[in-house]
């Protein structure tokens, strides 16, 4: 805009008032404009960030110490994390023995936890540190109900061997959190971060002091 | 395709194509852009539109804090301080919204009193200005709920003395005011449909403003000299004019408010209302928000409740007879030499009623304020009506494009009022 | 004439608002304090000596109810008063938190967590009332914006004076002045009969920084945190506000620069 009103001398000298005015009223009303959009960018950005997760709903999610001592052999708690159901599992060796099982294995989507749903430290066939305990956040990978805990064998049909069955579109996991294939659920449920701060205490929101920085935030999907 | 065609200006065939069909950018273009203004309006115009983006912005920032308020009489004051202090730029939500609403009331009163200056509000602009002083009342309705809504120690005790004024209606005086409340006391019933009542109110004055612009459009904007637009050399198109002119204005407005938010943020308000409401302990002084302050003092004017009761309400809808009470042929104050004076005094007035409103009545506040409260009625009542028989105002222009071009004579209508003085 | 008025209103709109208390009352005298003007920051070792203040002292009468020991850190609001994480967590743990209830149903104490409010001395009112004389002590956490007036309002640091001026105004009530059973005489109390008895004397605490701990330096301090408290986003607001401010000046400025133009051939 600026080089218009310049030009070359003597050519434009009789349009140099008009001419250079319009366009000096041109680039003002420009720039106004301009500034006005930013400052409105601006202005927008406190409104946007006010809906996120403020400061003691982030504190509330600070990791929490759960006793497993009374967890009887076999049974699952819930435990509430983040506002999210975490499911502790005592599994038996009977039960464990289940997520080895090759014909059932054929049968997960995605047996070898590849996607990432987990910590590295739990990317094994059991899926936890101890084998003994299963963590698992209880969201269903498909829209978020919570499964129910069928261990019983044939308990959700014939040649069932034990593992989560979820009511709202009938998504199957393992004993493990392995997705079958074939249900709508996209993806293994998620494990938490957590470690162990004493032989039965776990501290669920929290890594093992050299298992990286896991997150549920850089999960495929919770 | 049949039918009018799109009269919008653009080569942009998807604006043409949706135009055709629901014609908003056309309305856009003939409402804000080539409507004819007067085109002698001065800065004090600008207030019309601030006063909507004030509106707006009281809706956006009033609607992401009730997303964290709780209305509970329990959690109501910590709600607060949690957003204020654990919200991401929950601080910056509420002190715009606190201190928005002083600076509505600023921009609004302005707006009035331009009115009143000019004369806005007569024929054939009567309704124009009635629905205004209705936005007025309902402004007044929302911020009184929205002033509790905090739950300190002054919401608590303002709400109880406002509610309590209904008490002195007779017979069903006590009746309405235990419905009001939901119980014998404010208290969490009220707390509740007063949050109710914040939430929808604004939506409704946005309702009324609606109805006030077409008010205004069906005979367009007064101006400064008063006198009817003659044809197409008195006016100019609202844009780029009066939206850059409005744009400027805005940047100024925003200026001053931004320095009360950032740096002054509860300058315009009461420190009682740091302290959580107790029902059981009443402030040595309840002082309404600074903007109810002239009502409130003609209410402890007067020593008998229902007739100060009267009285507080009367001064506000006696604005509404506003159009027949000025019985002058001429609008602007401009050419009526003694109403120009005699608006001042009537400033001089509100604003001594405001200070008034601000102090105990006790000593020489509870004279001046019946002195005040005497003149506001006697202005309104009495000396508007006889100063427009009695007042020879000064010969008019012939046009505004006249008064405009020719600037010896008759000053520059774009000049500001007071400066000729 | 009316920009005039308009300037004289909004000016006397502005001395009315801060209510003024009924009692005879002497207003504080005027500090210097950091955080004051529109540059003003909180000084750490002052935030943090205060707090060491409130801790030892203070807050064997009176609640913080709205503040959380995660604030001090540097996740808190305006980035706390500048202790660590592992600060926060161990102060916090010095405290006994009421918790539960557990699986049996039954309320339990553990040591406090970064997360918790800070602990309140008394259960509840009637309990402070009770164990004060019948007067409960007030709640801190916003007193100093509870307690602001006058010009030193408009600009957030009448509290502070008033708190200052509180914890160093005890004297001997005057000649004549009926002071009642279990009150103290307080210069700048309103009223001037409060129920608190001086709360700090010289080397009531020990600073841990080594600052000598004079009675004007705890006061100090102490006032400063306590307005750290009511206002913990102060710095913040102050300095996008002169952000915003300097921004609207040159968007107006433009503006102005532009409605000229546009103008220029109306007039």
């Amino acid at each position: 805009m600026a080089d218009l009103a310049h030009g070359k001398p003597g050519a434009g000298a009789a349009l140099s008032g008009g001419h250079g005015a319009a366009s000096r009223r041109d680039f003002l009303t420009i720039a106004g404009n301009a500034i006005a959009a930013v400052g409105a960018a601006c202005v927008a950005w406190p409104f946007i960030d006010s809906m996120n997760p403020s400061a003691d709903v982030l504190a509330a999610g600070a990791p929490v110490d759960i006793d497993l001592s009374h967890v009887q052999p076999g049974q699952q708690i819930v435990v509430l994390w983040r506002s999210r159901p975490i499911f502790i599992v005592n599994r038996t060796p009977d039960l464990l023995k289940t997520l080895q099982d090759t014909k059932d294995i054929s049968l997960l989507s995605d047996p070898d936890s590849d996607v990432l749903q987990q910590p590295g430290y739990a990317k094994n066939w059991n899926r936890s540190i101890q084998p003994q305990y299963l963590v698992l956040v209880g969201i269903c990978t498909h829209l978020g109900c919570i499964p129910s805990f069928m261990p019983q064998a044939n308990s959700v049909s014939p040649g069932w061997l034990g593992g989560y069955f979820c009511p709202c579109h009938g998504s199957r996991y393992d004993l493990s959190g392995r997705v079958y294939s074939g249900v709508p659920a996209p993806y293994n449920l998620p494990v938490p971060p957590y470690r162990f701060v004493s032989k039965t205490v776990i501290r669920i929101g929290e890594n093992p002091p050299d298992g990286g920085d896991f997150s549920l935030d850089s999960i495929e999907q919770i | 395709m049949s039918g009018t065609p799109s009269t919008v200006r653009t080569n942009n065939r998807l604006v043409k194509w949706i135009d055709t069909r629901l014609p908003i950018f056309s309305f856009m273009q003939d409402a804000a852009m080539d409507y004819p203004e007067p085109r002698n309006l001065n800065y004090w115009w600008n207030f019309g539109s601030l006063a909507g983006i004030m509106l707006v912005i009281m809706i956006v920032t009033g609607i992401f804090l009730a997303m964290q308020y709780t209305p509970h009489v329990d959690h109501a004051f910590n709600s607060v301080e949690r957003l204020m202090r654990d919200v991401n730029y929950g601080w910056l939500l509420r002190y715009l919204h606190m201190n928005g609403a002083s600076f509505f009331f600023i921009v609004v009163y302005i707006h009035i009193f331009r009115g009143y200056y000019y004369g806005s509000y007569k024929e054939p602009r009567e309704l124009l200005w009635m629905l205004g002083v209705l936005i007025l009342l309902l402004m007044m309705a929302t911020a009184f709920f929205g002033y509790v809504l905090p739950w300190g120690q002054m919401s608590y005790w303002g709400a109880t003395v406002i509610t309590n004024l209904f008490t002195a209606i007779p017979v069903i005086g006590n009746p309405i005011h235990t419905w009001l409340l939901g119980g014998f006391a404010v208290d969490n019933p009220t707390l509740n449909r007063f949050f109710s009542l914040h939430y929808l109110l604004p939506f409704v004055i946005a309702g009324v403003v609606g109805l006030h612009l077409i008010a205004l459009r069906q005979h367009g904007s007064n101006n400064p000299l008063g006198i009817a637009v003659k044809g197409p050399q008195d006016q100019i198109p609202f844009h780029p004019y009066y939206t850059i002119k409005d744009m400027f204005g805005l940047g100024v407005f925003l200026i001053i408010y931004a320095i009360f938010v950032f740096e002054l943020p509860n300058a315009l308000g009461d420190p009682q209302n740091y302290i959580q409401a107790n029902p059981l302990q009443t402030p040595s002084e309840i002082v309404p928000e600074w903007y109810l302050l002239p009502f409130y003092a003609i209410l402890r004017s007067i020593p008998d409740k229902l007739i100060g009761v009267l009285a507080m309400f009367a001064a506000i809808f006696i604005l509404f007879l506003l159009p027949w009470l000025d019985t002058s042929r001429v609008r602007s104050s401009y050419f009526r030499p003694i109403h120009k004076w005699v608006f001042w005094l009537l400033v001089i007035d509100v604003v001594a009623l405001g200070t008034v409103g601000a102090h105990r009545p006790e000593g020489a506040y509870i004279v001046v304020g019946r002195i005040a409260t005497f003149y506001y009625f006697l202005h309104f009542i009495v000396l508007l009506p006889l100063i427009g028989w009695f007042e020879r105002p000064l010969p008019l222009p012939e046009s505004i494009a006249a008064a405009v071009t020719k600037k010896s004579g008759v000053p520059s209508a774009s000049a500001q009022p007071g400066a000729a003085e | 004439m009316m920009r005039l008025a308009t300037i004289a209103a909004l000016g006397a709109a502005l001395m009315f608002s801060p209510a003024a208390f009924a009692q005879e009352e002497i207003e504080a005298p005027h500090q210097d304090w950091s955080f004051a003007g529109v540059f003003g920051t909180f000084d750490r070792g002052s935030l943090q000596r205060g707090f060491q203040v409130y801790n030892e002292v203070c807050s064997n009468c009176h609640s913080m109810k709205l503040l959380h020991y995660r604030d001090l850190g540097p996740d808190g609001p305006g980035g706390g008063i500048g202790f660590s994480d592992a600060e926060v967590a161990a102060i916090a743990a010095q405290k006994q938190v009421e918790d539960g209830p557990n699986d049996q149903g039954e309320m339990f104490r553990r040591p406090g967590k970064p997360q918790d409010a800070f602990v309140s001395p008394f259960p509840n009112e009637q309990a402070a009332r009770a164990a004060n004389g019948g007067a409960a002590p007030p709640d801190l956490s916003v007193i100093v914006k509870a307690r602001g007036k006058g010009l030193e309002y408009l600009w957030g640091e009448g509290g502070p004076d008033y708190v200052y001026g509180i914890l160093n105004g005890f004297t001997d009530a005057p000649k004549g002045f009926a002071l009642p059973q279990g009150k103290m005489y307080n210069t700048y109390f309103p009223g001037h009969a409060i129920s608190m008895p001086p709360p700090l004397a010289d080397s009531t605490v020990k600073f841990q920084d080594g600052t000598k701990a004079t009675l004007a330096q705890e006061a100090h301090d102490v006032a400063t945190f306590l307005t750290w408290a009511a206002e913990p986003y102060m710095e913040d607001r102050k300095q996008t506000g002169a952000k915003a401010i300097l921004f609207l000046l040159a968007m107006t400025g433009v503006l102005y620069g532009a409605k000229r133009k546009v103008w220029k051939d109306v007039h």
